[in-house]
């Protein structure tokens, strides 16, 4: 339909500004740092940055959920649940626990198939509800089996003839590798053909079918994606506490959690949910003394940052152009970069 | 040999409450054509091409298209079946730049991979001379290069029928020959147009046949001078607001 007019000779597109390397080094150096930590540092470091990286894995999904796709799902812990009673069964099988955290997340994708058939069927608050009635739904049901502790929970059997520090540092590296694997793929998807996609729909999803996305597709996956996430996140937590209790797994806090991390952080990047993370884990150190005044003010401090700082503490970051995830494209001109010509005319003004 | 029919509404009604959008309306389009729609503000324009693009369902009758009926068939399936359209009040992706905008229609409307779509979007960003600002994020643009991604992004999509939803409002005399340029090239490749406009005289030296659109029913259709000078077109402007926004600027 378009007129091959040549325009393309000379030009090339870039996927990053700077070279990779500036991305991929210190990135990998964190992650070398981090798994380096349980030979240096005590149980209680690994143990509380455990804590964070299910933190930072709840996050960063909700964040493709919510931040993407326009799923502001209240309900994630359906999957936390899920995953972690996946692998108390899967344990009492015989599976070895730390082997079961991939299939947990594979059994959550599974479970989320047939959920999202009937939850996307749900817009806006409705969905958000709807969720969070799945979760409920799926906490009534599991504690209905005996064999899984009813609603007292259960231990999670395979994991006794560990010495107590190898299982310390095991999980640590369990949950760091669940946790760098997580970003990892969001980082990938967000750069691949229907990352591009999911970015229109979070900028205006009306505009992105216009424009041919497949928006009901690219959620659905979303949706999937997250769940294992959650699931995985879920596999991690029972092999920390070394028991499953029902109330917990499935409790609605996850998702408090989430919404707060990434309201923090900043919606709709990669960079905010890993900021908002580490912000909200450090509030929640400082403030854990003060008990209920602590749920107060991350309260307060999310109401603040959705209503004046949309974007998040991350939001106001990318105003200097600042990116630790470059996902986006950049078009050379022959000669070097295209012109970024001075603005053409005032900002629009609210029309009719 | 008779052109075939690419665009057909047939007896489509549609209301929003006790506002008359369609009455059992019935248009026709030809393959390549071009096609401009008149009408007083609110009188529907906007949501006829919501329905033929897939956000707006009829209330009933039928919208087909190159022989195809459109009944349940998705906004995004509807852009890969080559309806390309813009809209009145910009909606840019704000947080991508123009190139990575007008790329996602290349791919997902135009299903173009790698460098097809690169090449794609290099041509329709220097069409509509958007090229210079490629890498700047579409949100830091100002209303006119909004107005240009609108349809460098429909474009790329490749559409055999591109609607035009006020594209040139606000725009200066040298800028809507430029743009009336850019849309004579694209209709000359056989894309067929329609073009809402209340810039009339941008209409006229585009399009070969005119409707005006008013009370959900179509009051006039062929040579646009012809229409313009029907009275219940004359009627219709002249008693509503004059030359004021509502009307013509002849
Ligand atoms: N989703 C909606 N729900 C209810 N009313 C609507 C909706 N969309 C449009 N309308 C009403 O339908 C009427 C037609 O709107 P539309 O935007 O199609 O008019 P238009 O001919 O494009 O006008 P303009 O020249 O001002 O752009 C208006 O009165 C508008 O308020
Ligand atoms: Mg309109």
């Amino acid at each position: 339909m378009t007129a091959p007019t040549g325009a393309s000779t000379g030009y090339r597109v870039r996927r990053l500004r700077r070279s990779a390397l500036w991305t991929a080094l210190p990135s990998a150096g964190v992650v070398a740092l981090l798994a380096y930590v349980p030979y240096v540092l005590e149980r209680k470091v690994t143990d509380t940055l455990v804590d964070f990286f299910i933190l930072l894995v709840l996050a960063t999904t909700w964040n493709m959920l919510a931040g993407f796709a326009g799923l502001v799902s209240v309900g994630q812990q359906a999957y936390i649940g899920v995953g972690a009673y996946a692998v108390l069964v899967l344990a009492q099988q015989g599976v070895n626990p730390f082997a079961a955290i991939p299939l947990a997340a594979l059994v959550c994708a599974a479970v989320s198939l047939p959920v999202s058939w009937l939850v996307f069927r749900l817009r806006g608050g409705y969905f958000a509800i709807g969720t969070w009635v799945v979760a409920e739904v799926f906490a009534l049901l599991v504690i209905r089996f005996e064999s899984l502790g009813g609603g007292t929970g259960a231990n999670l059997p395979g994991l006794d003839g560990f010495d107590a520090v190898l299982l310390g540092a095991m999980t640590y590296w369990a949950a760091l590798s669940v946790a760098v694997l997580t970003l990892l793929g969001a980082y990938l998807l967000l750069r691949s053909r229907t990352g591009l996609a999911l970015t229109a729909v979070r900028d205006n999803e009306l505009a992105a079918r216009s424009v041919g996305v497949r928006v009901p597709r690219a959620k659905r996956m979303v949706y999937l994606a997250a769940a294992a996430g959650a699931g995985a996140a879920g596999a991690v937590l029972v092999i920390t506490q070394l028991n499953v209790q029902p109330g917990n797994v499935f409790s609605v806090k996850w998702s408090a959690y989430m919404v707060f991390v990434v309201l923090i952080g900043g919606v709709g990047s990669l960079e905010g949910p890993i900021l908002g993370a580490i912000v909200f884990f450090v509030l929640q150190r400082a403030l854990a003394d003060y008990g209920a005044w602590y749920l107060i003010v991350l309260g307060a401090v999310a109401v603040v940052m959705a209503v004046w700082v949309r974007r998040g503490l991350w939001g106001l970051l990318e105003r200097f152009d600042v990116r630790v995830f470059p996902t986006g494209f950049w078009l050379q001109a022959p000669g070097g970069d295209v012109a970024r010509p001075p603005r053409d005319d005032p900002p629009p003004a609210p029309r009719h | 040999m008779p052109v075939p029919i690419l665009l057909e509404l047939d007896r489509v009604s549609k209301r929003f409450g006790q506002v008359v959008i369609a009455d059992d309306l019935s248009l026709t389009l030809e393959a390549g054509s071009t096609l401009g729609v008149v009408g007083p503000n609110g009188a529907g324009k906007s949501t006829l091409f919501g329905m033929v693009s897939g956000d707006v369902a009829p209330g009933s009758g039928e919208v087909r298209f190159a022989g195809r009926s459109l009944h349940r068939v998705d906004a995004a399936a509807r852009c890969r079946l080559g309806i390309g359209r813009t809209y009145q009040v910009p909606r840019p992706f704000v947080g991508m730049t123009v190139f990575e905008n007008t790329l996602v229609a290349a791919q997902q409307g135009g299903r173009l991979h790698r460098q097809a779509a690169t090449d794609r979007v290099l041509d329709v960003l220097s069409e509509t001379g958007l090229l210079a600002s490629a890498n700047t994020p579409a949100g830091r643009l100002g209303l006119l290069a909004r107005k240009r991604l609108e349809v460098a992004r429909a474009l790329a999509t490749g559409p055999k029928l591109l609607l035009l939803d006020e594209v040139a409002g606000g725009l200066t005399e040298p800028e809507v020959v430029e743009l009336v340029g850019i849309i004579r090239a694209v209709n000359a490749r056989g894309v067929a147009v329609v073009w809402i406009e209340h810039v009339v005289r941008a209409l006229l030296s585009t399009v070969d046949r005119l409707i005006c659109l008013a009370g959900g029913a179509v009051i006039g259709d062929g040579r646009p001078e012809d229409v313009l000078a029907l009275p219940q077109v004359r009627q219709i402007y002249l008693g509503s607001a004059g030359s004021g926004p509502g009307g013509p600027e002849l």
